[in-house]
């Protein structure tokens, strides 16, 4: 396979899914600010934008509104850490290697990104974004229905999973007990799909048990432990078709972090969830490197210079 | 008699406290307000909240217009709720027990033993925390000056909690504006509290119990609330089928062989519960568990027998059985009712049927109600005939102006609809926890008084604002990211959280190869 068909490989895995993430903690985020107003909502916007990397420098007193945290957060498509700018991103990724997919992926992801350019009402968010996360999954239905199970797909699922496993780490990172002592810890596993799978295993919904159950939960999909596992799981797969040298980095990296998590306490301090999340964040950040330093073309473009 | 408006006092002005949603609304305007009505109705629909009429799903219609509820008139109902609940367990367990109030002659003994609700099979059952109404909910209206008064008691299967919390998300979703600086108590502990009574209500002994929400199934007008609060708890929710009673102990069918069950939270009538003490026919129910109740194997909530306690030809005597077991004076007055049963109170009703609400004792759904004031001559002909037939069946009561409240109605416009209130509450042993919220029913039909979803009612968001007392003040900035645990302080945190590196994909394409790629597709298009 092609570096390059690869690499977009990669990059549509890790931008489908901050799209879908990052659509679904809006979703929930911009509602709890809208019911529950006993917080500033400057305060709960800022905690939000500052888990995105979104925080604007010096926003003006006032500024920070719930509609703001939809305008900010929705973005735009040149900047690939909003909602517009991953869907861009991985429709203009998906437009490289169009040939490569199966038919209808990229036309799928097309369709999304130009219904996108229309905007989001930041009054009514809600139901627009819904319709997003409804067409994200069509795109992911149409990998998993279509694609060949080669060593694209191989790289396709390890970028959702360190996407993921970066987004996780980044949701965790809101003190939603803090700031809305009645819903936040409901907020925070909405916002990570996972309140009904949380409430069939546990009973007492506290944001550390919360916590606890984002990172360690062995069958929910987006714990920090089922996408580690998921992630080691890709790299050993695409150990069967590279050499096992261009992989060991990146084993060892996702490896540990599986590790730790499957191991950890069985009643680990909010300390203990702390490290593990932070460990999860840098794991996704290093794994990421070694993938394109192992795979992918080095140093762009060489241009010729006079 | 002008009734009651929720927003606008007698000379026309806005209530204090409603002052924004009134902006709010005006500043959407109606256009904007229909826009909005389909884009709820589409999401209502889409997401599946329904309640089933006639065999039909439809969306359970949701007023855009929330009704608020002060903080010091919240007080009232909050408590009012509770002392009736709290009357009404002790009631429950002196019928189906030692029969004081009976003996004294508080109440008549042939008005109990005469309910359709009262089950000699329940006597004797003794709930393992006392608790027999785990979960009410109690109809309340607001009279035209403006008294909020209990119309009827639901300690049976009291239905309707699942669009209370569904209301709230749903009108965040579609009109998030009118949430502007309101401070509104917040609903979703519901389920929680519930599981947590539930627990509690467990057979003495059981270390970690096991409780379910048994449905009558999917056809069932409130399965789409079985299935919610199922989820919602984290629980299963189980058919008659599933379950078994074996040696005295409930089961269920499960992969691994079968496992007890210990607590069922039911939303089965009594009738239908048990087909080896009630009806035979039944198909819904599991064989044996009455008994298995009995014999503190297993808890059934809400109780069976309840319903001589909601029995509307018992109501009248609610605000007695308040003053005689809690020594109390009711807080909440009821509404003005004659007991047909009653020679005197029949004589004085029939001639004036046509000033009067005539209800069936053990109805409910708004089934069977004769309004008088719209109802035509045979109508009422009918219902007198119907009464001296079988008087203790029915009751009377003055029609009540009920309260009314601004509505979207056709093309948008704002106009009075009449509402009433229906608190929930939940009733764990230790205390009565009445929800901050409630649902409020509106008449959709102008100037009419029957406000079930089954009558072409439809509901309201209900808004309880927080008092000031209950308020949180705002954080200071410094004390956000507050985590547990020595090894952060909140400002690694916060440095960490900016420090964070997003992984983004190198611009592969620079400027140049973009400009080049650009310029070979020109040409390509061009004559070679």
């Amino acid at each position: 396979m092609l570096s390059r068909i690869a690499e977009a490989m990669f990059w549509i895995g890790r931008y489908v899914e901050r799209a879908e993430a990052t659509t679904r903690m809006l979703i929930e985020h911009h509602q709890l600010l809208v019911e529950d107003t006993r917080l500033d909502p400057a305060v709960g916007v800022e905690a939000m934008l500052q888990a995105l990397s979104l925080m604007p420098a010096d926003p003006e007193p006032g500024a920070l509104t719930p509609a703001a945290l939809i305008q900010i957060v929705v973005g735009e498509s040149a900047d690939p850490k909003t909602v517009l700018g991953s869907v861009a991103a991985a429709r203009e990724n998906a437009r490289t290697i169009r040939e490569a997919l199966p038919i209808g992926m990229f036309e799928r992801m097309n369709a999304t990104h130009l219904r996108m350019q229309a905007g989001i009402s930041t009054t009514i968010p809600g139901i627009p974004l819904s319709g997003l996360l409804d067409e994200l999954s069509v795109v992911v239905g149409i990998i998993d229905w279509q694609m060949p199970r080669d060593e694209g797909l191989v790289f396709l699922r390890l970028g959702a999973a360190l996407e993921r496993l970066d987004m996780t780490s980044r949701l965790l990172a809101i003190d939603h007990e803090g700031l809305w002592p009645q819903v936040g810890a409901v907020t925070a596993l909405r916002a990570a799909g996972g309140f009904n799978p949380f409430l069939r295993t546990q009973r007492a919904l506290t944001g550390e048990q919360v916590h606890a159950f984002l990172l360690l939960d062995p069958t929910f999909p987006r714990s920090t432990l089922q996408t580690a596992i998921r992630a080691e799981r890709a790299v050993r797969q695409m150990g069967t078709y590279v050499s096992a040298q261009q992989t060991s980095t990146l084993l060892r990296t996702v490896g540990i972090l599986r590790a730790e998590l499957e191991f950890a306490s069985v009643n680990p301090t909010p300390a203990d969830l702390e490290l593990l999340s932070a460990r999860a964040s840098e794991a996704a950040f290093v794994a990421s490197d070694a993938v394109a330093g192992a795979f992918f073309r080095q140093a762009g473009t060489i241009v010729w210079s006079h | 008699m002008r009734p009651w408006d929720e927003m606008y006092d007698a000379s026309g002005h806005v209530r204090p406290g409603r002052k924004r949603l009134a902006t709010a609304l005006d500043t959407l305007g109606p256009d904007e307000l229909l826009a909005r009505a389909r884009l709820r109705d589409a999401h209502l629909s889409a997401q599946g909240i329904t309640f089933t009429l006639s065999g039909r799903e439809r969306p359970l219609p949701m007023d855009l217009v929330p009704r608020i509820v002060d903080p010091n008139e919240w007080q009232v109902i909050e408590a009012g709720v509770a002392q009736r609940i709290r009357a009404l367990e002790m009631f429950l367990a002196d019928v189906y027990g030692a029969g004081e109030i009976l003996r004294d002659q508080v109440i008549p003994r042939r008005l109990i033993t005469s309910s359709a609700h009262f089950h000699r099979q329940a006597h004797g059952i003794r709930p393992a925390n006392g608790v027999r109404i785990h979960v009410a909910g109690v109809d309340l209206v607001r009279d035209h000056e403006g008294t909020f008064r209990v119309l009827e008691d639901n300690l049976r299967n009291p239905s309707g909690v699942s669009y209370v919390l569904e209301n709230r998300r749903t009108l965040s979703h579609v009109v998030p504006e009118v949430f502007t600086g309101h401070r509104l108590r917040s609903v979703e502990e519901y389920p929680a509290r519930l599981l947590s009574a539930l627990l509690a209500a467990a057979p003495l002994g059981v270390a970690d119990p096991t409780v379910v929400v048994l449905t009558p199934g999917v056809h069932n007008s409130a399965h789409f609330e079985h299935a919610f609060l199922a989820r919602r708890m984290g629980v299963e929710l189980v058919e008659g089928r599933d379950l078994f009673c074996r040696d005295g102990v409930v089961r269920m069918r499960t992969i691994r062989g079968s496992e007890p069950v210990h607590v069922i939270y039911r939303r089965i009538d009594d009738d239908y519960l048990d087909p080896v003490l009630f009806r035979p026919d039944s198909v819904l129910g599991v064989p044996g568990v009455v008994n298995a109740a009995r014999a503190g194997a297993v808890t059934i909530a809400n109780g069976v027998g309840n319903g001589v306690a909601d029995d509307k030809a018992v109501y009248p005597y609610v605000p007695t059985i308040v003053r005689y077991y809690l020594g109390e004076e009711p807080l909440l007055p009821n509404v003005e009712t004659y007991n047909l049963s009653d020679p005197d109170q029949r004589a004085y009703v029939l001639p004036r049927l046509d000033q009067m609400v005539v209800k069936p004792v053990d109805g409910s759904g708004g089934y069977g109600i004769v309004m008088g004031s719209q109802a035509s001559d045979s109508e009422l002909a009918t219902a007198a005939e119907t009464i001296q037939a079988d008087p203790r069946g029915w009751i009377a009561q003055p029609i009540v102006a009920l309260s009314t409240s601004p509505t979207v109605v056709e093309g948008g416009r704002l106009a009075p609809r009449h509402l009433d209130l229906r608190p929930f509450a939940v009733n764990d042993g230790e205390k009565i926890w009445v929800m901050p919220g409630g649902l409020t029913r509106v008449a959709l039909v102008e100037g009419s008084l029957v406000v079930n979803s089954s009558q072409g009612g439809g509901s309201k968001d209900t808004w309880v604002l927080g008092s000031d007392g209950d308020e949180l003040p705002p954080l200071a900035p410094e004390l956000v990211v507050d985590v547990e645990g020595p090894t952060f302080s909140a400002a690694q945190i916060r440095s960490a959280n900016e420090a964070r590196a997003r992984v983004d994909q190198p611009t592969f394409h620079s400027e140049r190869v973009r400009q080049q790629e650009m310029q070979q597709q020109q040409s390509g298009v061009g004559p070679c």
